[in-house]
């Protein structure tokens, strides 16, 4: 039985295409057969991270619209077996999508595949709503800080009412937590809502904690997702995630801040003086 | 058996029908039998395709409290006029009864009924709204009628309306108006107020003017004093 997963945010720029390609990529180096879908029509972006932009011929629109099949469309990613990618239209906009079409493509999807990640463009319009309306979990990606916290609210409202699952009453879809662009020492210095703060206000399990990292943009302009850089820190942050996801029990990791040799002597120091 | 009352289609010596056709209603404003025969007449000659042979029912509602009319001459005066008779309404008793001996009938139909009887409302409590999952930012909840409880969080930007009280068993941290339809008595209770604004009956207090709020973890109260929202530990 194929499951849909919507990564979406409310906010843009939280890192919704980040971890839709880094989400993929972990489900698909699993062995799942693993589609991920652009919902972002008119301002794609998932090719770019992916690193496939240079083979986009047809996409998600031509699907839709029967101008080209789903195989024709689909690309297969050179480093992940089982691994594809739905591109967006960049010439369209968002009204390009039907809810029949996006069903359409999602049965046929759904014969074949084990997962299928829709990548929500921001707001909480059209695109958005068709990005989640099929979905059976959702990963609402949120930094810490206010604005971002409120707009995941404000989607964590809308996936309990505007998803089909909550519609035809069968239960609701599973939500998931992921914290982007974690900084353990702006938190430390009061100027980061800690991952309490957030949790006070979304109260919804965790799924990860993604530190902030300079291999999250060295990545997207790489056009290698940030999970196959398995040295970073945000790396194996998503590959702990991809893995609490299905089930396992990862401890979380990169919630402190890493501390100099010298201090953590120190503070050794003090816990024997007690 | 009762087949002896029965008649086959052929037997029957009558159908019954119903027809909507147009009847003139002539309401009386004033008695004076010379200035209704002119009048009449007058009326009659301006439309006579109109009025000849035209069903008549005479209104008394305007007159009935002037006493007994001449009904006989009245029906005079329209027959005269080309006019059918078919009967009065709307006046006194006595004025009905002297009709029908001149030979109006005394008709019904098409007259608001006198007692109006409002349809008997069996009495029910209004059922209080329970709401038991998280209420998001952009979310809106309304009681109508009645008071509203949730047992969970209220995020920023959510916000609850309701007629009665509100009672939050959860953080408070978005809206809360209570007696939106103006009930001065409804009152909000909350065990963690955090709340962007509240409001009873129209009268509100911003976060920013909710000052020394009990920090001991009591249960607390927002009711309105006058013209002054207040909190209160309950």
């Amino acid at each position: 039985m194929v499951k849909i997963i919507v990564v979406t945010s409310g906010k843009g720029g939280v890192g919704k295409t980040t971890t839709s390609a880094s989400f993929a990529v972990g489900l698909a180096s699993r062995g799942y057969k693993t589609a991920v879908i652009d919902f972002d029509i008119g301002l794609r972006n998932l090719d770019l991270i992916m690193g496939c932009e240079r083979r986009v011929v047809y996409d998600f629109v031509n699907v839709i619209r029967g101008e080209a099949t789903l195989n024709q469309a689909l690309i297969r990613d050179k480093h992940t077996k089982e691994l594809f990618i739905l591109p967006a239209s960049q010439t369209r906009d968002k009204d390009a999508l039907t809810l029949e079409g996006v069903a359409a493509v999602l049965d046929e999807l759904g014969k074949t595949f084990d997962y299928i990640v829709c990548d929500s463009p921001a707001g909480i319009e059209r695109g958005a709503q068709l990005a989640m309306y099929f979905a059976d979990s959702a990963i609402v990606v949120t930094n810490p800080e206010v604005s971002s916290v409120r707009d995941s609210d404000r989607m964590l409202g809308l996936l309990s009412s505007k998803t089909k699952r909550a519609e035809e009453g069968k239960g609701q879809i599973s939500e998931h937590l992921l914290l982007t662009r974690y900084s353990p020492k702006r938190v430390a210095n009061g100027d980061m809502l800690s991952l309490a703060d957030v949790n006070e206000i979304l109260a919804i399990p965790l799924l990860g904690v993604i530190p902030e990292s300079q291999a999250v943009l060295r990545a997207s302009n790489s056009g290698v997702p940030v999970i196959v850089d398995s040295e970073s820190d945000a790396g194996q942050a998503y590959t702990d995630a991809v893995a609490r996801y299905l089930g396992e029990e990862v401890p979380f990791r990169f919630l402190q801040e890493k501390s100099h040799w010298l201090k953590r002597l120190f503070s050794f120091k003090e816990k024997e003086a007690v | 058996m009762a087949d002896s009352i029965l008649v086959t289609d052929h037997q029957a010596c009558f159908r019954f029908k119903t027809s909507f056709a147009a009847c003139t209603i002539m309401q009386l404003t004033r008695y004076d039998l010379d200035d209704l025969s002119k009048q009449t007449t007058a009326a009659v000659n301006r439309a006579p395709n109109f009025f000849i042979g035209s069903p008549v029912v005479l209104d008394l509602e305007v007159v009935k409290g002037i006493g007994v009319l001449d009904f006989k001459q009245i029906k005079q005066i329209l027959i005269s006029n080309n006019l059918v008779p078919v009967g009065v309404r709307g006046g006194s008793q006595e004025q009905l009864e002297e009709a029908a001996t001149a030979g109006f009938p005394v008709i019904t139909i098409g007259k608001p009924k006198l007692i109006d009887e409002p349809p008997k409302k069996t009495p029910q409590a209004p059922i209080t709204k329970l709401v038991t999952s998280p209420i998001r930012s952009g979310m809106q909840v309304y009681a109508r009628a009645t008071d509203l409880i949730v047992m969970a969080p209220v995020s920023p930007g959510a916000e609850l309306l309701a007629d009665g009280n509100i009672h939050v068993y959860g953080p408070l941290r978005g809206r809360a108006l209570a007696g939106v339809q103006g009930n001065t008595q409804a009152r909000i209770f909350c065990r963690t107020l955090e709340a962007e604004l509240v409001a009873i009956a129209g009268y509100y207090l911003v976060k920013e003017d909710m000052h020394n709020l009990p920090s001991d973890g009591s249960t607390m109260q927002i009711y309105l004093a006058g013209e002054e929202v207040k909190i209160a530990a309950v």
